[in-house]
């Protein structure tokens, strides 16, 4: 891979840091290498949002390669959050732009004394001034910047600037700017690093957006033999199955599927049935107002969603998370709603499943009786009251009132009303929209992902309704099997791991074979399967290290105890999912200790990272 | 009636099971689309294999083994080597596995299928049932 550009804001320092081979072959890239490379950083006393807390933008090895769904990079750090391991993958153009630059990497340290974004044009790095930047949303953010540049071109040159766009920029809104724990970065038309908050530290450093410019070549070890195989991958893409519903009904294409297993959540996890729910789907949406698709960089998905509502304008459409956050977990079903208050989410730089999630939690504890009218200043916390979760974003973002205790997040707004219990997370992350009772390894998958209640470390809930490769030794168990998956499960983890090593959209469903091909094409290696799951393997493990150095134990591998109940109806009526038992199980597939939830000597030396454990006194 | 897959006694066994079983009257009521069963030569099947069904509101207008495919242009079309159908009939492969893992490939409106995952499972079901033996 190419240098990574460290920056530091406050002496204005910039240099570039030269990945080691070795931990490139090891850990492939994106959040696996971006782990490696941040091990010596991470420290339990860290501040996330201090100026010595690090932000580490990077690619995988086969970013901008045109192979299939690779476009994609990934952002990096401690968690506000979570306080934890931090990694958001994110889509769009930026990532592969940047490796035109010349870059595979942008790390970032110390705080700048004034807002500023950077400008990476090619080898030219500059820092420039952003306060007439500061409280632009994230939309307006790219516009400013492109005209920006544009204009001062255009002024160099004295020629008009003819370039359609040839900018990316990814920026945050004024929730990064106000540091909310569960702020996102943006880039081109919605695409997001959402989860855990990353936003916020970029905005913790004065830092508004990266500008970025390439015109360089994509290296790539052997051209001659990745070209090939890259058209036979993106061809056999686009005739797979999979492909054809996220084409045509975008990331929500399986909700009307997920209705029915019971695994899509109703009313805050708290239903298993909602009338109207068949309306919240990617059918429904395409039935509706879907007037258009968009792809990130050479995708030939294209899952983006481009609808249009009452007011004639066309904006991006909601997928799964964000229709389900601000539709069923919210006694809401109508898609242009969530469209409406998705939408609110990116232009203010928020994640759309913590902030649903939050509102969602405060709609629950107001039906308990936790909360009333008195402390949401005369809100109406009541389901379906769209209204309400729309003013409950405006407040979170100014922290106005009620506000101010639903910008920290569902375990903090749990905690301060007396209902620690009742707040559906993990370590500090909200749970995304997969109902563990509807897909049973989710369970173990919430309980064990590195950076709390996460779904795409391991989408387990489609390998619990089939989509398991037998050439990773996946097999495929009931979705209500229990602890006789649990290997299965981080196996799966393992596989994902590598994916979002390569930084490799999860929608697509590419053999793994042929993921190993490309790799060893794009970098010159001669991996085997074997060796690929090894190095997800060992990035896992070392995620987990990094976790118990930043003060995780064993009793943060845990589930909601919403989710250890039944629910009465829908397609997971009655199930309860055997935690326990699946959770020791998965201790011994890992070799971890159950006692401790540390990985044992033997494993951590197997993986090659004892020293590092050993160094970190664990 | 001995239902061997695929012949046209199970073709016709199966239309029967459709337009008899209560179960998939009532979850394939909304149902409308024909389908094409492509079955690839593959195992003891030597030669491609088509069948046509006629699908409307939970039952099953009429069925054929068809020479030339391209004498109906339906609705949907599930194509698949014969050992993945056969195990699929048997019980040993999920439909929607199939599906996931690139062992059975479905071409249509995906927004009416996804609807209808429902009516897909049980229309399974029904051929399941009928099926006595295969190649």
């Amino acid at each position: 891979m190419q240098p990574i550009l460290k920056i530091n804001l406050s002496s204005r320092e910039i240099e570039t840091f030269t990945i080691p081979p070795a931990w490139e072959r090891d850990y492939l890239g994106g959040s696996s290498l971006a782990a490696r490379i941040l091990w010596d950083t991470l420290a339990l006393s860290l501040d996330p949002l201090s100026a010595a807390a690090p932000l580490l933008i990077l690619n995988g090895p086969l970013s901008g390669t045109a192979g299939p769904t690779v476009g994609r990079f990934v952002v990096c750090g401690k968690s506000p959050a979570t306080g934890l391991w931090a990694e958001s993958n994110c889509g769009g153009f930026f990532g592969p732009e940047l490796r035109q630059a010349g870059y595979d990497g942008i790390w970032l340290t110390g705080k700048a004394d004034k807002p500023v974004y950077l400008w990476i044009h090619d080898r030219n790095i500059e820092i420039r001034p952003a306060e007439s930047l500061w409280g632009l949303d994230t939309y307006q953010l790219q516009d400013a910047i492109n005209d920006e540049i544009k204009r001062q071109e255009e002024q160099e040159t004295g020629q008009p600037e003819n370039r359609k766009t040839g900018i990316r920029v990814l920026g945050i809104g004024p929730a990064g700017e106000a540091q909310i724990p569960y702020a996102l970065l943006l880039c081109d038309h919605g695409r997001v690093a959402g989860r855990t908050g990353l936003g916020a530290v970029m905005g913790s450093k004065n830092v508004k957006a990266v500008a970025v410019r390439g015109t360089g070549k994509v290296p790539v070890f052997d051209p001659a033999a990745y070209a090939p195989l890259r058209s036979a991958a993106n061809l056999a893409l686009k005739s797979d199955p999979m492909t054809s519903v996220m084409s045509s009904l975008g990331s929500a294409g399986a909700a009307d599927y997920f209705n029915y297993l019971g695994e899509q959540p109703k009313k805050y996890f708290s239903a298993g049935t909602l009338e109207d729910a068949d309306k919240i789907s990617g059918a429904s949406i395409a039935e509706t107002i879907l007037v258009g698709k968009t792809a990130c960089h050479s995708c030939v998905i294209a899952c983006g969603r481009v609808v249009r509502l009452d007011d004639g304008a066309k904006r991006k459409g909601p997928e799964y998370e964000t229709l389900v956050g601000f539709g069923p977990n919210l006694g809401l079903t109508d898609p242009v709603t969530a469209t409406r208050l998705g939408e609110l989410c990116d232009r203010y730089g928020v994640d759309v499943i913590s902030m649903s999630g939050t509102i969602g939690l405060a709609f629950r504890l107001y039906e308990l009786g936790f909360i009333g009218t008195k402390d949401t200043g005369g809100l109406d916390l009541s389901w379906g009251n769209a209204a309400a979760a729309e003013s409950c974003i405006h407040l979170a973002l100014k922290r106005e009132g009620f506000g101010q205790i639903l910008s920290k997040g569902a375990k903090a707004l749990a905690e301060h009303f007396g209902a620690p219990g009742e707040a559906i997370q993990v370590n500090g992350l909200e749970l995304a929209y997969h109902d563990p009772r509807g897909a049973s390894g989710m369970a173990i998958v919430y309980a064990t992902s590195p950076r709390g209640g996460c779904h795409n470390q391991s989408d387990y809930f489609l390998a619990d309704i089939g989509q398991v490769d037998a050439s990773l030794g996946l097999e495929f168990f009931d979705r209500h099997a229990g602890a006789e998956k649990a290997a299965n499960v981080a196996k799966h983890q393992d596989f994902r791991t590598v994916n979002n090593a390569l930084v490799l959209c999860v929608f697509a469903n590419v053999p793994p074979e042929t993921m190993l091909e490309l790799v060893n094409a794009a970098c010159g290696y001669d991996l085997t399967l074997e060796d690929f799951l090894r190095c997800g393997e060992r990035a896992w493990n070392l995620k987990r290290l990094i976790n118990l150095k930043l003060g995780l134990t064993r009793a943060g591998d845990t589930l909601p105890a919403p989710l250890l109940r039944t629910l009465e109806d829908g397609g997971a009526a009655g199930y309860v999912i055997p935690f326990d038992k699946m959770m020791a199980a998965y201790y011994t597939a890992r070799n971890w200790d159950a006692n401790s939830g540390k990985p044992n000597s033997n494993k951590l030396s197997e993986l090659g990272i004892l020293g590092l454990a050993q160094e970190a006194g664990l | 009636m001995s239902a061997i897959f695929p012949g046209a006694d199970w073709l016709q066994a199966f239309e029967q099971k459709l337009n008899t079983d209560e179960r998939y009257g009532q979850i394939a009521s909304k149902w409308e689309g024909d389908m094409y069963f492509i079955i690839e030569p593959e195992g003891n099947l030597k030669s491609q294999t088509v069948m046509y069904l006629d699908l409307w509101h939970g039952k099953c207008r009429g069925s054929e083994i068809v020479a030339d495919i391209t004498s109906h242009n339906p609705a949907f079309t599930l194509k698949a080597g014969y050992v993945n159908f056969a195990r699929v009939l048997k019980g040993e492969l999920d439909p929607m596995q199939a599906m996931l893992t690139r062992k059975l490939d479905v071409k249509g409106n995906m927004a009416v299928m996804m609807r209808n995952v429902p009516t897909v499972l049980d229309f399974v079901r029904c051929a399941r049932e009928i099926t006595t033996e295969t190649l």
